[in-house]
Order: C-alpha cells, then sequence, then structure tokens
C-alpha cells in the first residue's frame, strides 16, 4: 500500500450497491464488512439479503451484529427464515424504491443467485445503481480473467443489469497472506483494464493490512473482519479503529 | 495446481473427478445440491457423465448398473435421499459391487430442517436397507479431509469390492476451506476384470461375469454371507482410521467425537487446557470400521474418569463408545440435533459439569 495516497481505508459509498459474483466469492462477507466500514460516515445504512439460493452462511447469520451499529437488514419474514425456499419479501422492493444514504443489496451467487434482480427490474428503474462483482481468483471459474468475464456476461443476462465495477477479494482463508493480497491486487488491476470497468475496491484481511505497506496498491482496501465463521471459530471482533488479531487460532484439523 | 478455495460439496466432485471417477447419478437436495451443480459443468469439460435421475431410487439403480459394469462410479446425496437409496445399496452391497455414496446430512427425523446433523450414524454404520451387510463408513472433518477421503474411497470399494459411504455433515458441505488435490492418492483399478460385467474380452474361461443379489438356495445364501462378514472382519483388521488428540498426557476425560462436530471438540479441548483441566480426544474416521481399539485404550487410561460421545445426533454413537470400552469408565452422552451446532463454551461446561457430578 502507499502511505501517501491519502487513507486508503476510507471507503465511502452512497445510494444503491448490488453485490454480485460467483458462488463463494465473498459477497456476504463483503457486503457485512462494507455496511460496517461506511456507517461511521452515513446517515443510514441498510443491508438487504437477496441471497434466496443459499442454504448458510448468508447476511442473515450477522443479523445480531449489524443492529447493533444501527444497519437495517431486510430479511424474508422470520418464520421463513430457515425455508428451504427462494422467498422474496415485498420489502425488498420497498427497500430499494424508498432507499436512503446506502441501501447495500447482497445477492446470491452466479447468475441463478442474481436472477431475483430481474424480477426487481420495476423497482429500480430511475434508480442510480452501482451493481459490483466481487472475484477472488483462488475460487473455480473464476481463477482468469476470461472466466470472470464469462461470470460477468452470465449474471448480467440473468439479472438484465450491468456490472459497474469490480471487487477484488483474493483470499485463502485463513492461508492468506500479503502476497495473496499483492498478487490478487495484481489480478483484479488486469481485469480492470481488460473490461473497461473500474476497480472499486480489493479486500484484505483486517490483521494484514499492516502488512501490506511494502508495495503499492492503488486503490481503496477495505479491511475483513470474518463474521461468517464455522461454530469452532469466533467471529473476528469489529471495531471503530485498529482492527483486532483474530480471537483463536483457526481449527487445523 | 495450488491451494483453490472451495465449498466441500464442490471439493468433493472435483476429488471424485481427480480420482479418475467420471460417473455420476444423483438427484438434488440441500445441502449436497452444489456437488450435483458443479459436476453438470466440470463432467462435460472432462468427458465424463452426470445424469440426473428421476429420483433417488433410479439413482441407486443407476450407480448399481454402472458399478455392475466396473465403471468407477459415485452419488451425494443427503439425508432422506440416502433413505431412497437404501434399498439399491443392500443389492449393492450383496452383488459386491465398489461404488462411492456421499451422505451430507441434514437435520431428520422425516423432511426434518436444511441445517448440519450426524443423525445419519445408524443408517451409515449399522445398514439403512434390508439384510446382513455393512458399508464401509468415512468421516471427514474438513474439506480437504473430504478431497483425500473422496479419493481413497475408490480403491478401497475396489479392495473390499464393497460401497463406501463417505458422511459428512451440512456444514462439510456448505463451508469453504482452502484446498489441494494430492496426485499421490490417485490409484488405478486393479481387479473388475475378475467380476465385472465388462464382456468375456481376453480371459479365458468362457463362462461370464454375474453380478447379483438372488440367492434362492439357503445353503449358498448363507455361505455368502458368511463370505461377506469375513469381507466386514478384514476391514475391522485392515482399515480403521482414527485421530487421536491431546491422548499424550494424564487427562480427566475423554471425547469421542466425528466430523465437524469434533473441530468444536477440539477448540473447547484447547480452552479448557488453558483452564488447566486435560481432555483427550479420538476422533473415528471410519465409523465402520470404528476404532473400538483406541477408543478401549484412551478410556482405560489411569486417570480418565469419564468418557462422553459428543454428536449432533441423539447418542446414536454411544453404543459403539459402550462397547468398545466394556466398562472401563462410565460412558455419557451429549448433543443436539436440529441443526444447531453445540458451541466449544458448551462442550467445557458439559465436560466441566460431568466431571463435578
Amino acid at each position: 500500500m502507499d502511505p501517501d495516497a491519502g487513507n486508503l481505508l476510507d471507503i465511502q459509498f452512497q445510494g444503491i450497491v448490488v453485490i454480485v459474483g460467483n458462488y463463494g466469492s465473498g459477497k456476504t462477507e463483503v457486503a457485512i464488512n462494507l455496511a460496517l466500514a461506511c456507517r461511521p460516515k452515513a446517515d443510514a445504512v441498510r443491508v438487504v439479503d437477496l441471497d434466496l439460493v443459499n442454504p448458510y452462511f448468508r447476511t442473515r447469520e450477522a443479523r445480531a451484529l449489524l443492529a447493533g451499529h444501527q444497519i437495517e437488514l431486510i430479511l424474508p419474514p422470520a418464520t421463513y427464515l430457515h425455508a428451504d425456499l427462494p422467498i422474496l419479501s415485498p420489502a425488498v422492493a420497498g427497500a430499494i424504491r424508498g432507499a436512503g444514504h446506502l441501501t447495500i443489496l447482497d445477492v446470491g451467487g452466479d447468475d441463478v443467485g442474481a436472477t431475483v434482480l430481474a424480477s426487481l427490474a420495476d423497482a429500480f428503474r430511475g434508480q442510480t445503481i452501482q451493481m459490483l462483482q466481487v472475484v477472488n481468483p483462488h475460487r473455480p471459474n473464476t481463477d482468469s480473467v476470461p472466466g470472470c468475464l464469462a461470470m460477468r456476461a452470465e449474471i448480467e443476462a440473468a439479472a438484465k443489469m450491468e456490472v459497474t465495477g469490480w471487487i477484488g477479494n483474493a483470499h485463502l482463508m485463513e492461508a492468506t497472506t500479503p502476497q495473496t493480497v499483492w498478487d490478487g491486487y495484481e489480478f483484479v488491476a488486469e481485469l480492470s483494464s481488460a473490461s473497461g470497468l473500474p476497480l472499486a475496491f480489493i479486500t484484505a484481511p483486517g490483521a494484514l493490512i499492516g502488512a501490506l505497506s511494502d508495495r503499492p496498491i492503488n486503490c481503496p482496501v477495505l479491511p475483513i473482519q470474518r463474521q461468517l465463521v464455522p461454530p469452532w471459530l469466533k467471529a473476528e471482533t469489529i471495531t471503530d479503529g485498529e482492527p483486532d488479531e483474530p480471537g483463536r487460532a483457526p481449527g487445523s484439523i | 495446481m495450488g491451494k483453490v478455495l472451495m465449498k466441500g460439496n464442490e471439493a468433493i466432485g472435483e476429488a471424485a473427478i481427480r480420482a479418475g471417477c467420471l460417473n455420476y447419478f444423483a438427484y438434488p437436495i440441500t445441502p449436497q445440491s452444489e456437488v450435483a451443480e458443479y459436476l453438470s459443468r466440470r463432467m462435460d469439460e472432462v468427458g465424463g457423465v452426470f445424469l440426473q435421475g428421476e429420483s433417488e431410487v433410479a439413482v441407486g439403480y443407476m450407480i448399481f448398473g454402472a458399478a455392475g459394469c466396473g465403471a468407477r462410479v459415485f452419488t451425494t446425496s443427503s439425508s432422506p435421499g440416502i433413505s431412497l437409496m437404501s434399498e439399491a445399496l443392500s443389492y449393492i452391497t450383496c452383488a459386491q459391487c465398489p461404488a462411492v455414496f456421499v451422505n451430507i446430512m441434514r437435520g431428520g427425523p422425516g423432511l426434518g430442517g436444511i441445517l448440519p446433523s450426524q443423525g445419519d450414524y445408524f443408517q451409515a454404520t449399522k445398514g439403512g436397507g434390508h439384510g446382513d451387510y455393512r458399508l464401509f463408513v468415512m468421516a471427514p472433518a474438513s474439506v480437504q479431509e473430504a478431497v483425500q477421503m473422496v479419493m481413497e474411497a475408490f480403491p478401497i470399494a475396489e479392495k473390499y469390492r464393497n460401497p463406501v459411504m463417505i458422511l459428512g455433515d451440512g456444514l462439510i458441505g456448505q463451508m469453504m476451506e482452502p484446498v489441494e488435490f494430492p496426485e499421490d492418492l490417485v490409484v488405478k483399478p486393479t481387479n473388475k476384470d475378475e467380476w465385472a460385467t465388462n464382456g468375456i474380452g481376453n480371459r479365458s474361461d468362457d463362462s461370464p461375469n454375474l453380478v447379483k443379489s438372488l440367492f434362492l438356495d439357503p445353503v449358498q445364501l448363507n455361505s455368502h454371507n458368511l463370505m461377506l462378514k469375513a469381507k466386514y472382519d478384514r476391514m475391522r483388521r485392515e482399515d480403521v482410521r482414527y485421530e487421536a488428540y491431546n491422548t499424550d498426557g494424564d487427562y480427566r476425560a475423554l471425547i469421542v467425537s466425528y466430523g465437524t462436530m469434533s473441530r468444536v471438540c477440539r477448540t473447547a479441548i484447547d480452552f479448557l487446557k488453558e483452564e488447566g483441566l486435560e481432555v483427550a480426544m479420538i476422533r473415528p474416521q471410519t465409523l465402520f470400521p470404528f476404532p473400538e481399539e483406541a477408543v478401549r485404550d484412551a478410556a482405560g487410561k489411569a486417570g480418565c474418569q469419564v468418557a462422553v460421545s459428543i454428536e449432533m445426533s441423539m447418542g446414536q454413537m454411544v453404543e459403539d463408545v459402550e462397547r468398545s470400552i466394556q466398562g472401563r469408565c462410565p460412558v455419557e452422552w451429549y448433543g443436539k440435533c436440529g441443526g444447531e451446532v453445540p458451541t466449544p463454551e458448551e462442550i467445557m461446561d458439559v465436560v466441566r459439569g460431568m466431571l463435578k457430578g
């Protein structure tokens, strides 16, 4: 990271931000951390759990955390919270139409997950929207620029909306190193030039932020404090200042 | 290929391909549907076959047919789907065909729920179908171990000419971890010409191989069952697997736990150690054959006051733990099976409570 390039951690968005990407690209973790990062300077932040295809590890698992930061989370009705059905609450269209300062839509994976966006076309009409595609080059099918572009085309066709920028989310969970982040940055920078779409930001594990200063990263960096963890790990603590070290050693069986 | 970040379900599909299995028949069900989704793309890329059956009953017999021809074949499903395949599992086992079945368990009984569970322990280890048969049952605790077990399952199935069941809970299928695919686990099939209905080929004997599960002659059927029993006894002698954790020093309690549940227990054991309370764990990696000797020895260690089976089921493993320990110490149970996974703190309280009581 280039220390003279201003506060690269200062990420601010307004309006409607739609987070899309392939399965397991990290959309939900990005959506939660982005909402928390934007909250201190935003009048109101709202997150819409639009993941209708994934049965586990959804935004709804972080509802207490988001509520604690006065971030509104739009979910299916409580009765259907564990339903194995794609339930689209009417509150979603309402949240889009009445979008306040910042509304983040966490969409399900692949073109299948993005299909729901097409059904919300009326609500989106006339609004300014950023649709950002999350890319982790360590995931199958998005480990190459053509792979990412193919995924983009499939998502756009299903969503009937266009991707407007990229989020670089290169990581290998607890095996992530600074090199993973640097290589991921170069990958997504290349993707940005190949596609002509801007690189909105990259992510890095909160605990590694301090170790990234040896090489230039010329885009904002969103520190990630993992929230969607399996039961033998603790979610990382969200703070307004320096990120904490992870609470527990990663499971290693 | 270096490390990639994969969902358990995707990694299971890729591991099967890497192991040389190019035949996959399945029917989607949460929480394992991503295997089918992943392989619908990948099987096409590698020239393999993915056929979605009209039901799990049909899938079971597709497996039987392909396995009987000597093809490497596997399926994946989740609890209710495995129930529907149980008839075929009995037939396949009787006919001695190697095949791999993966069960990414969800809460039951009945339709239950879609969250993680270990409620199919009895079904997997004691037979969900009819007759005297056993499956070779492996239980991974991580996505990497699921990869390894799937790759090893094919040669094990061929060694015993018996189906292998990989028993994972919903978390194994749904969570993401970095994985590698070890090249050294790729083993070519060796014995199929001796039994598979793959044509007479160059065999000198002109009597064809026959794959069947019908034995109307009672003497013949009894002999067949004795031969199957000898095979299950051989599994017990040659292929028991387990991991021992914190068993080197003295300890006051022994946990027996498998799958992702054992990872929660491991975290609890680490925290209890910080408090000065030593607890050990035996993690069965094979549920059949069960690591009886390892559990018996660990429970019989001086100072071990109690053994506790910790499961995401209502005590289904307890009888195997009791049978192994043979009264060397009291055996207790703790678990949940609605889809909630017990936390490390709960496990710590349970162990402390049992030692006080």
